[in-house]
């Protein structure tokens, strides 16, 4: 599996950015927060959320809308809106470019690009320095009828894969509870359970959800795949440069 | 929903004062653009413009529809603007701000009513099927010249985008996909581009590409768009105070030399993006384009 290629805080305007490139998607995050917010949203004892999904061509539709309420309802979990009371927390993602085969395989599309806006908002959120409670790690899983599940599969291989079963998407938290499921087609308890479980293999890392040592997970960059890895690796890029002063020359 | 944060009354006088004394802020000539880059996506039509700090992405996407039924014989070409909070906390989504309202305006007066795009090239059968061409122009970030990076990238986009090619057989249109015929370029007819002149001190002085902080203390502005053969496409000037007749010659002159060092960027640019794509050099070759 590709690891995502992302940029932080590339933007001057917005309190926090990220672009995320991978599997051909390419999306591109803003946060503003926390900042005034109208005196319609305003609630008395915690932040309002406002998620914003543009896609590439057009203007939003009611797939955009039902992305954005998915968004929220996730990202509220993961963001102390108690810390910062009265308050907005304002996430716009654009898409940038979507896979050329996106629309020929079949898929939901909401499915297929909802891990990617998780990423792009959860990273836009970490680069904008909002308190979070925890980190989230998502994944895409297609059940093809005849053949073993694929991991965060590219459109490509979606559209070899033939006829499909199931897809699933899930999100996890850092300490591995599931945040998020969205599921489409056919499948019984069993074998959602199954791709459950390989989704929580592949988005939560090895250990006992502690913070790892240095030293043991210095070469996170070129690892297996693992999704909180990748997440800690950059996490600790941006660590590192905000941190440069004081390492000296 | 907030607004957009005002520039400071001593912030105000500053920029003022320096401008008398032929200073800007960022050490700028009057004249002088600031950083332009452009860069091509790995899909056809689609721009990416920094101005600075300003950035703007045009995308063009085509589609198939029927014609209007007064416009028989000409495809539909619109341009899309909507600002979303990623440029500033101050645009809502769904509720459009003056500055939009300006953009899209100004948008469709330079491009599409200056005829830059022959949209009869566009039409595949006479009143029955037609292209429709959108350009969306997405504010990424935002830092004044919102005007002149837009018309850059939506005309730089529609240059280096590609149609698919379509064969017509009597009523019967078939269009052929990127894998059996290569793409044809769009037929563009002039290349406008804008040029925003900033006024300040009561039309004694204009700048040329102001940043957010010019253009929140400016007094005026003019937009001049022109082709590079200098032929003018269309002058505006919202409100402000009254500018001399000669100063407006004197922009048109300055206009034009920006325009053509713009043009030829654009152009510089897209022959670079067609020669990394023209690896085995048969681009040539593949083409299915009819000679105007």
């Amino acid at each position: 599996m590709a690891v995502p290629e992302v940029t932080l805080t590339h933007l001057n305007r917005a309190d926090g950015s990220a672009t995320y490139t991978h599997n051909g998607y390419s999306i591109i995050g803003a946060v503003n927060g926390p900042i005034e917010v109208s005196r319609r949203d305003e609630m008395p004892e915690e932040a309002t959320l406002e998620v914003n999904v543009r896609p590439a061509v057009g203007v939003g539709s009611p797939k955009e809308r039902h992305l954005e309420s998915l968004l929220h309802n996730t990202l509220r979990s993961i963001i102390l809106t108690r810390m910062m009371p009265r308050t907005l927390v304002q996430i716009t993602l654009q898409v940038r470019s979507l896979p050329e085969e996106d629309e020929a395989t079949g898929v939901n599309s909401t499915l297929t690009i909802l891990p990617h806006l998780l990423h792009t908002s959860l990273l836009a959120l970490l680069s904008a320095s909002i308190p979070l409670l925890t980190t989230l790690t998502s994944l895409l899983i297609a059940v093809p009828t005849s053949s073993a599940p694929i991991i965060s599969p590219t459109s490509t291989e979606l559209l070899r894969a033939g006829p499909l079963q199931a897809v699933h998407v899930f999100a996890f938290a850092g300490d591995r509870r599931l945040l998020l499921n969205e599921s489409d087609g056919a499948f019984s308890y069993d074998e959602w359970e199954e791709a459950c479980e390989m989704a929580e293999e592949v988005c939560c890392s090895g250990g006992e959800g502690g913070v790892k040592l240095e030293g043991e997970g210095m070469d996170v960059d070129a690892q297996d795949g693992n999704l909180e890895e990748w997440l800690r690796g950059v996490v600790r890029r941006k660590v590192d440069w905000e941190q440069r002063w004081k390492k000296g020359t | 929903m907030p607004r957009e944060a005002e520039i400071s009354l001593n912030e105000r006088e500053f920029i003022k004062q320096a401008l008398q004394e032929q200073i800007r802020l960022d050490n700028r000539a009057f004249d002088a653009f600031r950083k332009l880059e452009l860069t091509f996506g790995e899909e056809y039509g689609v721009a990416d413009v920094q101005l600075g700090k300003t950035r703007v992405i045009a995308r063009i996407s085509i589609d198939v529809t029927t014609p209007l039924p007064e416009r028989k014989f000409d495809g539909v070409f619109q341009i899309f603007t909507e600002f979303s909070p990623m440029a500033s906390p101050a645009f809502e989504v769904g509720r459009p701000t003056d500055a939009e309202v300006i953009l899209s305006r100004i948008l469709e007066k330079a491009i599409r009513r200056s005829n830059a795009l022959d949209t009869e090239s566009l039409c595949i059968i006479a009143g029955l099927k037609c292209f429709a061409l959108r350009a969306d122009v997405h504010i990424i970030d935002h830092d004044g010249g919102l005007i002149d990076a837009s018309c850059i990238a939506v005309m730089a986009a529609l240059q280096h985008f590609r149609r698919p090619d379509v064969l017509v057989e009597g009523e019967r249109a078939t269009i052929l996909s990127v894998r059996e015929r290569e793409p044809i370029p769009l037929s563009i007819l002039h290349q406008p581009l804008c040029v925003t002149f900033s006024y300040f001190a009561e039309g004694e002085i204009f700048l040329v590409d102001a940043n957010l902080a010019e253009e929140q203390v400016r007094n005026a502005e003019v937009i001049v768009t022109m082709n590079r053969h200098g032929e003018v496409c269309q002058i505006a000037k919202y409100g402000g105070v009254t500018v001399n007749p000669l100063a407006m010659l004197q922009c048109t002159n300055v206009a034009l030399q920006k325009v053509k060092e713009m043009s030829k960027f654009i152009q510089q640019k897209l022959d670079e993006d067609a020669k990394r794509r023209d690896a085995g050099g048969l681009m040539a070759e593949l083409s299915a384009e009819n000679a105007r």
